[in-house]
């Protein structure tokens, strides 16, 4: 196994449009990296430049401390499961497995112990005389698993290869990758776009927009300390709430006000409001919907705030929970509430916000204030 | 109600099935259906083409087998089709792999090399006629290719090389971009570059466009008549005679007409016996995408 190095990798593309932007990360030896955004982030070239089937325009990749920006992706010692799968569509499970180490010129009795032993590993021994065609999605994924497996390679490289199963599957799979992880100890770099993967399986997450690296951190770092109002917005499900608030001194602490209401923070948050000079000004107030409580529900343990009125305009009930979005002054909110709450579409309710899960952005510069 | 709507739509669209289909039906039978079977008719006669005529049974056929330029003409044809077949096919996919590469003017050039495809075959037979007659043996010193028994096969050759290259490689274009670009992708990390590339995934991936390229060539081949009438007129002494060109010449102009016909229906099944086994033998090789 293997740990990387990235050092300002750029990609820019002879049109001039810039995919990949002064990229810079470390990924130690067996680490679960996910590299997670929305559509044309740049994640998907990132993991390509690593397996070198996209030129790298500026900046090093090291693997082990080589430099390899310019080695053959099949000489970086690296496997790599793609999106669609891409097997080897005239060859037979066991023979797609075989392929790199065929190629390898690896003799045949330690080819077929590797490809039984995968086989073993990801439930395929009997499907080992099948075409891809006559395998289902998750069948074929795990042939995919299954091809970078027995190369044992230094990294392994996913780019959303989950996507194309159905929902039971995807979290199926999901749970065999973290499995996987564990027991082959690997290093493994993951592209996806659904964050609920990202915050399962990763050791560290790194959160891209627009070909720029927002933040990485560890899932909970980065679900509880966000550096800026689009990782707050893009992990989390359903998004943090954001309303703007106007600061103002209010004895030790400052008022947050929006429309008719208000909220008083104290302690750290509010001194970081102070000493940044917010004060007269107005911040981005970020609140996750479990973080929001209607009057009537239990909220032992929680520091709520004061509460202020919201209309509920949608009332979904998921099951074991629901959640509301409503109208409040000022703004729009969603919150979860117990699947028991008597509320719904119409309701009119009193809610109230945990002030210890207060987030605070510049509005301006997006950046958090504090958390 | 229902179900009488149903059968009144569905009536209305057997009749714009017929509409199409009789037509068509109809030019089919006149123009090849009937000329076929009054063909095999002719093949039991001793028709001259013109003036009376006798039944004369099989005789046709078992003289047939006993003609030497009947024999030679399907040698000669045989010959080319399968020096051409092999040729066209190994050149048609080089120039496709490289036309469907990451180079400048693609377009352009894949323009330009399906150009001899929309040359007639008569054309074509003319011009290379005048380059071998005149232009080769001034540049080399030589005597025409044309006029030599050994080599005027090989000129031929050439021509119908060069003209079936072009819609040949258009297919194999076709293939290979209908292979998809992560696999190659899935075998550059795998470690198949350069000719394991080609032999372990490009190859088996395009065997339809082989199987398709193989058929379609050995057909055309089999068939070779204008370069023929343009280059040679089925010399020197009878030794470019392909059999379509023998079937038209003695059986239109030296009264051979009830004999060529029996030739006819045996080249018929001769070309179809081929293309089948050819179909099956490659199908079976390719694989279920």
């Amino acid at each position: 196994m293997a740990s990387l190095s990235l050092e300002h990798v750029g990609k820019k593309y002879p049109n001039g449009y810039e995919g990949v932007k002064d990229f810079n990360l470390e990924i130690a030896d067996k680490e679960f990296i996910i590299f997670v955004g929305p559509s044309g982030c740049g994640k998907s070239t990132t993991l390509r430049m690593i397996a070198g089937l996209e030129d790298i325009t500026s900046g090093t990749l090291k693997i082990d401390g080589r430099v390899v920006n310019d080695v053959e992706p099949k000489d970086r010692d690296i496997a790599m499961v793609f999106q669609t799968y891409a097997l080897y569509p005239h060859m037979t499970v066991y023979e797609n497995m075989a392929f790199p180490l065929k190629l390898r010129k690896v003799d045949a009795d330690t080819i077929d112990k590797a490809v039984r032993e995968a086989a073993r590993i990801l439930d395929l021994e009997k499907l080992l005389d099948r075409k891809p065609s006559a395998l289902s999605g998750g069948q074929r994924q795990r042939v995919a698993m299954g091809r970078a497996i027995v190369r044992a390679p230094k990294v392994y490289l996913m780019d959303e290869p989950l996507s194309n199963l159905d929902a039971k599957l995807r979290v199926q799979m999901r749970a065999e990758i973290s499995k996987l992880h564990d027991r082959l100890g690997a290093t493994i770099i993951y592209v996806t776009h659904d964050q609920t993967e990202a915050m399962t399986l990763g050791t560290r997450i790194v959160v891209m927009k627009d070909g720029v690296m927002q933040q990485v951190d560890t899932p909970t770092k980065l679900y509880n300390e966000p550096c800026n109002l689009f990782v707050a917005g893009f992990i989390g499900s359903p998004q943090m709430n954001f309303i703007d608030v106007q600061v103002s001194e209010k004895g030790a602490g400052v008022a947050l006000t929006f429309g008719a209401n208000t909220i008083t923070l104290t302690g750290p948050k509010a001194d970081a409001l102070k000493q940044g000079g917010y004060v007269g000004k107005v911040v981005v107030m970020g609140i996750r919907p479990e973080d929001v409580v209607e009057e009537h529900e239990y909220a032992e343990g929680r520091t709520l705030s004061e509460t202020f009125p919201a209309s509920v305009t949608v009332y979904e009930l998921l099951g074991s929970e629901a959640m509301i979005y409503a109208d409040v002054d000022g703004g729009q909110i969603s919150a979860h509430l117990s699947a028991a709450s008597a509320v719904r579409t119409g309701s009119q309710i009193k809610c109230a916000v945990d002030v210890d899960k207060i987030h605070l952005f510049d509005k301006q510069s997006e950046l958090a204030i504090a958390h | 109600m229902a179900s009488i709507a149903a059968s009144k739509a569905g009536s209305d669209r057997n009749r714009t099935f017929l509409a199409i289909l009789i037509p068509v039906l109809v030019l089919f039978i006149a123009f090849n259906t009937i000329p076929l079977l009054t063909g095999f008719f002719y093949s039991f006669t001793d028709s001259k083409g013109y003036g009376a005529f006798e039944i004369v049974g099989l005789q046709n056929y078992i003289d047939l087998f006993q003609d030497a330029r009947v024999g030679n003409s399907y040698l000669f044809t045989f010959k080319i089709s399968v020096v051409s077949t092999i040729l066209v096919n190994v050149i048609s996919l080089t120039l496709a792999i490289g036309l469907s590469s990451k180079i400048k003017f693609k377009s352009a050039l894949r323009g330009i090399y399906f150009v001899p495809r929309i040359l007639g075959g008569l054309v074509v037979g003319y011009v290379f006629s005048y380059f071998f007659t005149y232009i080769v043996p001034a540049l080399t010193g030589t005597t025409s290719m044309l006029a030599s028994k050994e080599w005027a096969w090989v000129a031929i050759v050439v021509v119908l090389v060069w003209q079936a290259c072009a819609q040949t490689t258009i297919i194999y274009i076709t293939g290979l971009s209908s292979v998809p670009e992560d696999v190659y992708e899935a075998g550059a990390l795998d470690g198949a570059t350069g000719w394991d590339k080609f032999r372990y995934l490009t190859f088996p991936l395009i065997m339809p466009s082989i199987t398709t390229n193989m058929v379609l060539v050995m057909k055309d081949m089999l068939m070779t008549f204008d370069q023929i009438v343009a280059m040679t007129s089925g010399g020197p002494a009878q030794s470019t005679e392909s059999i379509s060109y023998l079937i038209y010449q003695n059986g239109l102009n030296n009264s051979q007409f009830g004999f060529q016909c029996a030739n006819a229906v045996i080249f018929f099944i001769v070309i179809a016996v081929i293309s089948i086994a050819q179909t099956k033998f490659l199908n079976s090789k390719e694989e279920q995408l």
